[in-house]
């Protein structure tokens, strides 16, 4: 079992996506970030309770976890 | 409503060093006075076709003065007032009409928050426009001077792009078109019959000259026009035109670091560039020759 992450409180995730990417308000730094349909996938999916403790622990979203962490738009819980 | 040319030149030196005019340009009134009288011709060739309003409410005051300092026996300077405060270190009196340009433009960019700014050219066709954002050097005034002065856009801006927060259209401020160093003469021989402001030398951003904007765009400053394209231009000596398409969540990060106050407008700002970029194609343009450009955006689909 891997670590539980859910969004930073008060994280709206606006964001609009054009094509293959994304833009992302960051409502607690006033950001714009530009991201990945993957990664703006994965943090709505979080949001949503859509995506399992499992699938989180996978190696393969480390690093995308880690950026999105990095940014402060998710923490572990 | 009077222009600027129902005064002579005498006249509006009078009013300008006594009371002030208050001075339309687009949706801002600004109070301005000064005694000088470069600033006085500089309006005078400039601004004869903008409305003169019969006092009242203005958005903007703006005094532009000789500093009262011993200085002012060696090396006579200006100032600028905004509210009565000087804001902006003095210049030398030689650069008092660019002076009163810069103002203005820092007046709308950092004041009229109604509106998302984009530092960016806009020109319009058929109610559609095409912005141009751009850092100096880009050729972007260049390329907004030939295009409006012979390829049939009309100007909304050389320099401010005002997204309305509410609509998302894009709201004219037709002022004259600032050229620096070798684009003032380019123009001069490109757009036969420019009218320019006097060029003035060593200023921090080399000679400066003024084109006056053409008298349809400022009788139009009322008409707003719907975004359509947004185009990075750069100019470069001898090279072939190439418009490269980009990705419009490209378009939006670099049209947000081209912005006035996409950060202080928050979340309100994110939307409104959205709504802009959901509704132009973006691209990077390289030009090297002005027809070729011209040839281009006529041909914007």
């Amino acid at each position: 079992m891997g670590l539980c992450w859910r969004l930073v409180p008060g994280q709206a995730l606006r964001h609009r996506g054009w094509d293959t990417d994304c833009v992302l308000y960051n409502d607690l730094s006033g950001d714009t970030h530009l991201l990945s349909g993957e990664a703006m996938a994965l943090l709505l999916a979080l949001r949503d309770g859509d995506v399992t403790a499992d699938e989180l622990a996978a190696p393969e979203l480390a690093d995308l976890l880690a950026s999105l962490r990095g940014l402060d738009l998710i923490e572990p819980c | 409503m009077h222009t600027v040319d129902s005064l002579t030149r005498a006249e509006l030196g009078e009013r300008l060093a006594g009371p002030g005019i208050h001075l339309r340009t687009g949706r801002f009134t600004t109070l301005l006075r000064s005694p000088i009288g470069s600033v006085a011709d500089g309006i005078h060739l400039l601004y004869g076709a903008y409305p003169l309003q019969a006092g009242g409410f203005a958005d903007f005051h703006l005094d532009l003065v000789r500093p009262a300092s011993p200085r002012r026996w060696l090396r006579p300077q200006v100032t600028l007032l905004y509210d009565g405060r000087s804001l902006f270190k003095p210049l030398p009196l030689d650069q008092a009409f660019p002076m009163f340009e810069w103002g203005l433009n820092w007046c709308v960019s950092s004041r009229a928050n109604r509106y998302l700014i984009v530092h960016a050219a806009v020109i319009e066709k058929g109610g559609r426009a095409a912005i141009l954002p751009a850092p100096p050097g880009s050729g972007k005034s260049t390329l907004c001077a030939a295009l409006v002065g012979r390829g049939g856009w009309r100007l909304l801006s050389d320099e401010l792009t005002l997204l309305r927060l509410d609509d998302g259209m894009i709201h004219p401020l037709p002022r004259p078109i600032s050229l620096k160093n070798a684009s003032i003469g380019v123009i001069r021989d490109y757009v036969p019959g420019s009218v320019m402001s006097r060029a003035v030398t060593d200023t921090v951003k080399g000679t400066v000259s003024h084109v006056r904007a053409p008298p349809d765009s400022v009788s139009r400053a009322a008409d707003t026009a719907a975004p359509a394209w947004v185009v990075f231009p750069r100019y470069e000596a001898g090279a072939a035109m190439t418009a490269e398409p980009l990705a419009r969540a490209d378009t939006f990060m670099q049209l947000a670091q081209n912005c006035f106050n996409y950060s202080l407008l928050g979340a309100d700002g994110f939307a409104a560039l959205a709504g802009l970029v959901d509704k132009s194609q973006g691209c990077r343009f390289r030009y090297g020759a002005l027809d070729d450009a011209l040839a281009y955006f006529d041909g914007l689909p």
